[in-house]
């Protein structure tokens, strides 16, 4: 994979968070953004009539002004999750059509969604699950996601990451432990990995695996970008929620990854709003300002190593 | 195509706790579609495991997020218990069919009103969201414009409701709303005299 832009710390963007976005600071650099949200998809249907009359996905006028304003000020970086890039029995080129369109609007240096499904059928119709699906690994769904990424690469010319998908249940027999099956995905599709160190960490609390051997099994030369977040327990279970300000255990995997990923372009805290107020601005500038500590630390280091094999004899 | 079946399988586990107590018990006789042997037996495993209620939690949790998210003043005049209730009945029948879950917070309105339930201004508010949601589906030059009878003052009712408070004597006011759309994809209401 290429190296990205430098962009550095980034929040993903959620309304309750929209203060702290517009004010002054440098506590972060960009802001990721979940497109499908600003936009109303009138499904599949909408494709049949003329784009500039009947437009299938309506935008969300106040949305875009929003963006316009914060993309004034810093890079905007889209992360979809509506593309259920996994489903066996669809592939929705309107979708990157739509992203497409963003593309040439605000020319952002990468772009991301969900190594997932979430779309199937059931009783004869498309339902969504609204949870990411676990994919199983092995080469029949290698098969079926790299010519789809190869379809999102020649549409929308920058890089194009997937992120590792946490789950609660394993799908048995896998003919790939899943550091093999996301190498093999990179390095046969040409996409990038979105690390997911909160999802990572998830998993391994949750089926009983060590995160950081599997973080060094890892091809971290295709890591684009980094996901922190923080969860909760329920029912016996560590959750992805989003939910808490990032777990010492996450920011132990971000010091050690890294300083190993050459061609990351940035690394972002997501947090869901409805817990904005719980977790507090405070906690999570500082969450940020430590994220850019390592950040800065880490370039240091990479800097330094690419002029050692540069000085090497 | 068969990791279409499996798929499939693996949403109706988490859809339909139904099926995914049969499969539990019943095992590969009960699973459907053209599925190689591999992917019965990884549906069966998967059946068992504990994450399996967890995902079903978690999809409970989005569905619900996204009618309270559509459907605010209709789900504050229902109450969280009436709301839980009605929703599992609403949900054994309906599955999710749209990402963006406008259709089903529609269907959902329309299901409320077949139930004729005895909640003091339910139907005005579900009438006015319903309004609301079907001009926001609408495409542009195909809008019908959309009458709601309220049979007591709406803006009294619906502000109260939007201020997060319970509506409590809300005076008599038998009106119809009308909402339209313009070009430019607005929606303008207009109280209309008797109702």
């Amino acid at each position: 994979m290429q190296a990205l832009p430098k962009l550095g710390v980034g929040l993903a963007l959620q309304a309750p968070l929209l203060p702290l976005m517009e004010a002054p600071g440098d506590d972060f650099d960009f802001v990721e953004v979940v497109p499908d949200i600003l936009w109303t998809d009138l499904g599949p249907g909408a494709s049949e009539f003329p784009r500039d009359i009947f437009p299938r996905h309506i935008e969300d006028d106040a949305g875009i002004a929003m963006l316009r304003r914060i993309s004034a000020r810093r890079t905007i970086v889209p992360h979809s999750i509506g593309l259920s890039i996994g489903s066996a029995g669809h592939f929705d080129v309107a979708h990157v059509q739509q992203l497409r369109r963003w593309w040439q609007w605000l020319r952002f240096p990468w772009h991301s969604d969900h190594l997932a499904y979430h779309l199937a059928e059931h009783a004869g119709q498309s339902v969504n699950v609204g949870i990411t699906l676990p994919l199983p690994r092995d080469r029949e769904t290698l098969a079926l996601l790299i010519p789809r990424i190869r379809h999102v690469q020649h549409e929308i010319p920058v890089p194009f990451l997937l992120e590792n998908n946490t789950y609660y249940f394993d799908i048995p027999d896998a003919e790939m432990d899943e550091a093999t099956f996301l190498n093999t995905l990179c390095q046969e599709s040409g996409c990038g990995l979105l690390l997911d160190l909160h999802n990572l960490y998830t998993n391994s609390r949750n089926h009983g695996f060590d995160a950081q051997a599997q973080l060094a099994q890892l091809d971290l030369t295709k890591v684009g970008e980094i996901h922190l977040a923080g969860g909760m327990e329920m029912d016996g279970f560590y959750l992805d929620a989003h939910s808490s300000s990032v777990p010492e255990p996450v920011f132990a995997l971000l010091e050690w990854a890294l300083p190993r990923c050459p061609n990351i372009g940035g690394v972002v805290f997501e947090l869901f709003g409805s817990w904005f107020d719980e977790v507090g601005e405070e906690r999570v500038r500082q969450d940020l300002r430590r994220m850019k500590s390592m950040w800065t630390c880490a370039q240091g280091e990479v800097a330094r190593s690419a002029m050692d094999v540069v000085a090497a004899p | 195509m068969t990791a279409l079946a499996f798929q499939n399988g693996l949403a109706r586990l988490i859809i339909d706790p139904d099926f995914r107590d049969a499969v539990r018990a019943r095992g590969e006789t009960v699973l459907e579609g053209e599925l190689s042997a591999l992917e019965r037996s990884r549906l069966c495993c998967i059946a068992a495991d504990a994450g399996m209620d967890i995902n079903r939690t978690l999809h409970k949790g989005f569905r619900l997020g996204k009618l309270r998210a559509l459907l605010p003043l209709t789900c504050a005049v229902l109450n969280s218990q009436r709301l839980s209730r009605e929703v599992a009945v609403f949900w054994a029948q309906w599955p999710p069919s749209s990402f963006y879950f406008v259709p089903e917070a529609i269907e959902f309105c329309d299901f409320l009103r077949a139930r004729r339930l005895r909640v003091k201004y339910l139907y005005e508010v579900v009438g006015y969201e319903r309004a609301s949601l079907e001009l926001e589906r609408a495409r542009h030059g195909a809008v019908p414009d959309q009458r709601v009878h309220f049979q007591h003052d709406p803006a009294v009712l619906l502000t109260t409701l939007a201020n997060g408070r319970r509506p409590r004597g809300i005076p008599r006011r038998a009106c119809i709303v009308t909402a339209t759309k313009d070009a430019a994809g607005r929606v303008h209401w207009e109280l209309q005299a008797g109702g």
